[in-house]
């Protein structure tokens, strides 16, 4: 009778590569203290900037370099406030909470499932909203913002690592016909995420290549 | 090594060699050929005889020429500065306004048809002030502005059906792109590109601009 029990289990949904999971337990670590930092500062610089072109309509700020990498142009767009306040400040916020985490992790302590699909939750929105914003500022706007830039490239590990391992770890479960693919997913990581980059930069590349073959001309 | 390092790097060496071959393929045609000594005729291409000319000054010493794209920011904030020099300075100095809209700002180009359409009505500094002015009106907007340059246009008492037709008419748009390649001729790679007497200048406020007109008139 209790024999049949390993069989259901192992049709259950599970972690994908509990072997991998103390590497990318780690690994995340890092992305999230490093990826929180850099996006914090990133979210700052921003809203200073915003600060500044509120209190001087003329002032240029310093990350407007040329027509395309601009960020007066689209900080002052509607989708700047996408939520009805400047974006930057959900980054102020947002930010530094993943780097304390990261530095938690980092501490090897271990938190609870719970714990992990909340922070699921929270990359979720920060991924979709940072491609929202890339649509939005590479084909709406016709601009790029340094700074904005910089929150986007630090957005995608931090979102990609928090998912891989809550795969490895079973926090996300998988249906055992999908177990393959999340089993490639966290082999690969490296070399899904730098996709993952260079489909965005192709894009970017696309949209603004007569600006960019120009500057060699 | 991992595998998946070895295609991470293979990736990014792909990517690489493919942007480098790209950008060798679409040089030839990127930019116009520029001319031996491009230096020499940069006064001819800077300021053409039907240059708009928005301030003039008789003895012809000191010509400030801008390369402009109107749902340029940095044009925008550029203006109010532009206007007091033109005040400041009206019979002093010649001011001129060239075209140069950059092609990722959706309505610059239509921007720029609508001010030579004004032109055409010889009300271009109208238009070229409206224009400024309402920019936040009609700035990164996906969709062409057609309607809000209309009513600049009745606004400003012109005969707005021929504005209208002018606004479509393939001479306009050609009096736009030859002004866009005196440009690209004369090195501008971004708005706004100010020269004052051939010499690029760039100036970052109206302090910048004044010191520097001064000394051209002091010379």
């Amino acid at each position: 009778m209790s024999a049949t029990v390993p069989d259901t289990v192992s049709e259950r949904p599970g972690p994908v590569a509990p072997e991998l999971s103390t590497f990318l337990r780690r690994a995340t670590a890092y992305v999230l203290t490093l990826g929180g930092v850099v996006g914090a500062l990133a979210a700052v610089a921003l809203l200073i900037e915003k600060i500044n072109s509120l209190a001087d309509p003329d002032y240029v700020p310093v990350c407007s370099i040329n027509p395309v990498l601009s960020c007066g142009s689209v900080m002052s767009t509607p989708q700047a406030e996408a939520f009805g306040f400047p974006n930057p400040i959900i980054g102020v916020v947002a930010f530094p909470v993943v780097a304390t985490i990261g530095v938690l992790l980092l501490t090897g302590v271990r938190l609870p499932r719970w714990f992990w699909l909340g922070l699921q939750a929270g990359t979720l929105f920060g991924v979709g909203f940072v491609h929202w914003l890339f649509v939005q500022s590479v084909y709406e706007i016709g601009a790029l913002c340094p700074y904005c830039l910089v929150v986007w490239a630090v957005m995608l590990p931090i979102f990609w690592y928090t998912t891989l391992y809550n795969l490895a770890a079973g926090h996300l479960p998988l249906p055992v016909s999908l177990r393959p693919v999340g089993r490639w997913l966290v082999r690969y990581h490296g070399a899904v995420l730098t996709s993952w980059y260079l489909v965005l930069f192709a894009l970017v590349g696309q949209a603004f290549w007569w600006y960019w073959s120009s500057l060699l001309g | 090594m991992t595998r998946n390092l070895k295609v991470t790097i293979v990736l990014v060496a792909v990517a690489t060699v493919a942007v480098a071959v790209l950008l060798v393929v679409s040089k030839p045609d990127s930019a116009p050929p520029t001319e031996a000594g491009p230096r020499n005729e940069l006064g001819e291409v800077l300021v053409r005889p039907d240059s708009h000319r928005l301030s003039t000054a008789p003895d012809g010493k000191v010509t400030l020429v801008e390369f402009l794209d109107f749902e340029c920011e940095a044009c925008g904030a550029a203006y109010p500065a532009v206007e007091q020099l033109r005040k400041e300075y009206a019979g002093r100095i010649t001011y001129v306004v060239r075209y140069f809209p950059v092609p990722s700002h959706p309505n610059a180009e239509l921007a720029a048809r609508a001010a030579q359409a004004a032109a055409e009505q010889d009300s271009f500094e109208g238009m070229y002030m409206a224009l400024f002015e309402g920019q936040a009106e009609w700035g990164h907007r996906e969709s062409p502005q057609h309607e809000v340059f209309l009513r600049y246009a009745r606004e400003l008492g012109l005969d707005v059906e021929r504005f209208r037709a002018d606004l479509d008419s393939d001479a306009v748009a050609e009096r736009v792109r030859r002004e866009q390649a005196d440009g690209m001729a004369a090195g501008v790679q971004g708005t706004p590109t100010f020269f004052l007497n051939g010499e690029q200048i760039s100036p970052g406020s109206l302090g910048d601009l004044r010191s520097a007109v001064e000394s051209a008139l002091a010379r």
